[in-house]
């Protein structure tokens, strides 16, 4: 497979991009959260630490992957969608990702 | 659940493939279960959505009699053409599409799939909600004996386990049946809002005669950025379905954030005034697999038989899946049903679910487009050059300049020589037709 060829986007593209609260998007979602088992995990913090670009903190369709104070990639995997992204997207596949226990999780109402 | 549950059949995901087979195999006399992990078929579950009444019918003949809970029958459909400031508008409505039931209806996910799991139940399938499946168990040999799940002593057995897990597809890859996880450059990631409007409203402004009406849009250019992806505006009964799907590396490598490009998409001045007022109802998010058929996981193993999403049967550029996902679940059912007459689950056996697949539309479609995905691979600005091009063109060509009309033709040949030389642009025509023959 050769490498895909990538332009740059056109800064006035990027500029163009409004900025959104995605907590406000998942707000009206129906979730059924496992406090005692979260389905996803980081597998070795230091793999994020080395990871310039972390781009879960922006291809998450739910900010699932927050930084906290001291820069360390949080996982709140209470807002997940199981959509399977961050599983295939890190670069360095360093997510653990299950799926909830039978029950839990995202419910859709519309779907 | 008991220590022993022995079953004819056992189907993992309560989606359009695994509802499909499960009802074929009841209705062929298994004793089949259906375990889902949601807390009901469809919870897990969104889509566009479009679903094409044909793979249903097959499944259920008297499928209308049963009130299936579709949103609006699709009397319009076509194509936008974004750029930033204008939009072309490829659009087709007619008589021909309001016959009763329609081919096509839009439809929500959450409403349709515990409808279609209700009507397995009717059939005599045991559903089992809220049930994660860990493991396809296998004996010695390696022949599929059953599942293990997580509930208590949740073995079940039989000597048929249907996977049509969705696109995150675990099971058939902890079986060794997919080549590694899903590639990020062959999935798409969809984001999709549900926003609310009065029926009337909407009627109103998608110019439809009543709730017998409905539109459903596909969107490419400047909804994506350009990069490779598409996006969509359907209209559902009391809401509008929009969304936007880009391929996964595509978000990586450019750091994006699905639900901004959503949210520009939205403010677009084309899109814009058909939401304004709306009432935001829910917001999702789903992978589409578009690996087309040469990355397609193996269907079969000895008493395994994978459909669906869990085997990227998805053809993308007619945004069709569900109906896929059906005749797929169809053929395996039908398949299964062989087997026990022929008390034969070996691999060789069920590849008789592939040779149906392959004389039917399902694997012809993929076959026949196998090349669109690499088309779109090794030309990422396609869709946002010429969707530029286009509407710049259609700009000149409707605007009277008070120059010669001749002028005005030899200038739309130079915007599109400004971003393809001739060659380039024959090369991407020769490899577009290419890539729709097959």
């Amino acid at each position: 497979m050769s490498e895909r060829k990538h332009r740059p986007l056109a800064p006035e593209l990027e500029a163009s991009l409004p900025r959104v609260d995605v907590d406000d998007l998942i707000a009206p979602l129906k979730y059924y959260v496992d406090d005692d088992h979260p389905h996803l995990w980081i597998k070795d913090p230091a793999v994020c630490t080395g990871c310039t670009a972390k781009p879960c903190l922006a291809f998450c369709p739910v900010g699932v992957y927050r930084l906290d104070r001291r820069g360390q990639v949080m996982v709140g995997y209470q807002a997940c969608v199981e959509c399977g992204s961050c599983r295939v997207g890190c670069p360095f596949l360093n997510i653990g990702w299950a799926l909830p226990r039978g029950g839990y999780g995202i419910a859709y109402k519309f779907g | 659940m008991g220590a022993d549950l022995r079953f004819d059949a056992i189907v993992v995901g309560g989606g359009p493939a695994g509802v499909a087979a499960a009802i074929t195999m009841a209705k062929g006399g298994l004793d089949c279960v259906l375990i889902e992990r949601g807390r009901f078929a469809g919870a897990k579950n969104l889509f566009g959505g479009v679903l094409y009444t044909h793979a249903l019918a097959d499944i259920l003949p008297d499928y209308w009699s049963r009130q299936p809970p579709f949103e609006r029958p699709v009397t319009e459909q076509g194509y936008w053409l974004l750029s930033p400031d204008s939009a072309m508008r490829i659009l087709h409505k007619g008589e021909c599409y309001k016959g009763e039931p329609a081919a096509a209806y839009t439809a929500l996910r959450a409403r349709f799939d515990p409808w279609f799991a209700e009507q397995a139940v009717r059939e005599g399938v045991l559903v089992i909600p809220k049930t994660t499946v860990t493991e396809v168990r296998r004996d010695d040999q390696g022949r599929a004996i059953g599942v293990a799940t997580d509930r208590p002593e949740g073995e079940v057995s039989a000597p048929i386990v249907v996977l049509a897990e969705g696109v995150n597809n675990l099971l058939t890859q902890q079986l060794g049946l997919a080549r590694g996880d899903l590639p990020p450059r062959y999935v798409a990631l969809a984001v999709k809002e549900v926003i609310g409007l009065p029926s009337a409203e909407i009627e109103a402004r998608f110019g439809l005669a009543g709730p017998q009406e409905g539109v459903a849009i596909d969107i490419f250019g400047d909804a994506t950025l350009g990069l490779p992806g598409t996006a969509f505006l359907y209209t559902d009964t009391k809401a509008v379905s929009i969304g936007v799907g880009l391929l996964l590396e595509e978000l990586v490598h450019h750091n994006l954030r699905p639900y901004e490009v959503l949210a520009r998409f939205k403010a677009h001045p084309a899109v814009r005034p058909y939401l304004a007022g709306g009432t935001p109802l829910e917001y999702g998010a789903h992978l589409i697999p578009e690996q087309g058929y040469d990355r397609m996981p193996q269907l079969v193993a000895d008493g395994v038989l994978v459909v669906g999403d869990a085997a990227c049967m998805v053809d993308a550029l007619h945004r069709e899946g569900t109906n896929l996902a059906m005749t797929a679940g169809r053929l395996a059912g039908e398949t299964a049903l062989e087997a026990h007459r022929e008390q034969d689950f070996s691999a060789r056996a069920l590849r008789a679910y592939r040779r149906r697949l392959a004389e039917s539309f399902v694997l012809k479609d993929l076959k026949q487009y196998r090349r669109m995905t690499d088309l779109l691979d090794s030309t990422p600005d396609l869709l946002g050059t010429y969707v530029n091009f286009i509407n710049e063109a259609a700009q000149r060509y409707f605007t009277a300049h008070g120059i010669p009309k001749r002028e005005m033709e030899a200038e739309i040949l130079g915007l599109l020589r400004e971003r393809r030389s001739f060659l380039g642009v024959a090369r991407d025509l020769m490899r577009l037709l290419r890539g729709m023959r097959g």
